[in-house]
């Protein structure tokens, strides 16, 4: 049973980031260390260039540091945490749209495909995601891999639940539209499961 | 299965459809959630993007080939912290001074030792410029030199993107291991595991893609130098 240590695990986050709030250097190294590999793993949904994600970890968590002490719990600390990193990641994207030198943001879809990649699936869906806007492809990133509810996804991304509700639905249409084959193989793995 | 859309079947099916994507993560409420099994029990388009998205979600829970390495951007973090508390501490000092109650004709002639303390250090500046143009080479380096560790052979400096099985593959195949770093700059002390000549690590370790950087520290190595990759410039 994995809830009591969900649990713990939030506690835990608490107990550190009133430390943090307190000045504690050592507990925002724990949080940073404990928090790294989902952040760069969500980052890397923005942007596929490894300093860009490295760059906004840590922006978010010199907000974190200079913040701390504003938190009020309204939210649980990881969805505190991933908010910053998303509304940092959003103002770097724009940033970036600003300088003639890091070319079009039309580029990137292109520059994040992973040839290495051998499962069809999974290069396929790689290529529809890229299609996505960055706030579409996000809402999949938060709601499918990191797990979150739909109430948490509407505080990280600072919208209302019908919004985050209507980019979920976009982003299921592109992608069943870009995926035909992902329909043909979910009908199928249906009908024999039925 | 088709709705009248002004149906309350159809606003229920939209409403249920929506919430297909938290019943995949498990996320959702249990009432919610027996609402769901309830509407597909009865609606087969439904039970067909469930199929799909339950498709998409195992797809993107896959295992991913990339492996960050936090700490030598933690070390950055770090860095940056530094600044700050350096900042804010010489901003208080600065504050305090200024704000003992100093009289007006004080501030006057603080200014102008100021501004002569400032000409003096710009014409020092150009001065050593000056003398700095004919001493110094084309090339300056941007990070402090660090002490080199006890049985240091190499530094080298691998890719962010290097698994931690790949590094070890990487350390054992050259015959060292890792003995301190990484610093600011995310650069490694690697030692020597085996009687290998350091010469043929650091070709081992320059062969693969993953290294960045490997330069020997022991002292009066012989090797065939290239430019700037000499002692001084070691990350």
């Amino acid at each position: 049973m994995t809830f009591p240590a969900k649990i713990s695990a939030k506690e835990h986050d608490s107990e550190l980031l009133a430390a943090v709030a307190a000045g504690s250097r050592r507990a925002l190294e724990e949080l940073y260390l404990a928090y790294h590999r989902r952040l760069a793993r969500f980052l890397s949904r923005f942007t596929p260039r490894y300093e860009n994600v490295e760059e906004i970890i840590n922006d978010t968590f010199l907000a974190v540091w200079l913040s701390a002490k504003d938190f009020r719990h309204a939210s649980q600390v990881s969805t505190w945490i991933i908010g910053i990193a998303y509304r940092t990641a959003l103002k770097s994207l724009r940033r970036q749209k600003h300088h003639a030198a890091a070319g079009s943001l039309d580029d990137y879809p292109e520059q994040t495909f992973d040839p290495t990649m051998e499962a069809e699936v999974q290069d396929w869906l790689k290529h529809g995601l890229n299609q996505l806007p960055v706030e579409q492809r996000l809402t999949l990133e938060l709601a499918y891999h990191m797990g979150h509810s739909l109430e948490e996804i509407a505080a990280i991304t600072e919208c209302p639940v019908g919004t985050v509700k209507a980019r979920m639905f976009h982003a299921r249409e592109k992608l069943r539209h870009y995926l035909p084959h992902l329909s043909g193989a979910a009908y199928d793995s249906s009908a024999r499961s039925e | 299965m088709t709705f009248n859309p002004q149906s309350s079947d159809a606003r229920e099916h939209q409403a249920m459809s929506s919430l297909i994507p938290w019943y995949v993560n498990g996320s959702i409420g249990e009432a919610e959630r027996q609402r769901v099994d309830a509407h597909l029990l009865r609606c087969a388009d439904c039970r067909e993007t469930l199929a799909q998205e339950r498709c998409v979600y195992q797809a993107m829970n896959a295992e991913r080939t990339v492996e960050y390495m936090p700490a030598a951007s933690l070390k950055r973090l770090q860095a940056r912290l530094d600044g700050i508390g350096a900042a804010a501490a010489a901003d208080g000092a600065a504050r305090e001074k200024t704000g003992r109650g100093s009289m007006p004709w004080q501030g006057a002639m603080a200014a102008s030792v100021a501004v002569m303390a400032l000409a003096l250090s710009v014409l020092a500046a150009d001065r050593w410029m000056q003398f700095r143009a004919q001493t110094a080479p084309d090339y300056h380096t941007v990070t402090k030199p660090t002490a080199r560790a006890p049985d240091e052979v190499i530094r080298a400096v691998f890719s962010p993107t290097v698994t931690l099985v790949e590094l070890q593959a990487i350390l054992d195949e050259a015959g060292v291991r890792i003995v301190a770093g990484p610093t600011e700059a995310g650069c490694y002390s690697l030692a020597a595991e085996s009687r290998r000549p350091v010469n043929s690590s650091l070709a081992l370790l320059r062969a693969n893609a993953k290294v960045r950087f490997a330069e020997s520290t022991q002292p009066g190595f012989a090797e065939s130098t290239q430019p700037g990759t000499g002692p001084g410039d070691i990350p």
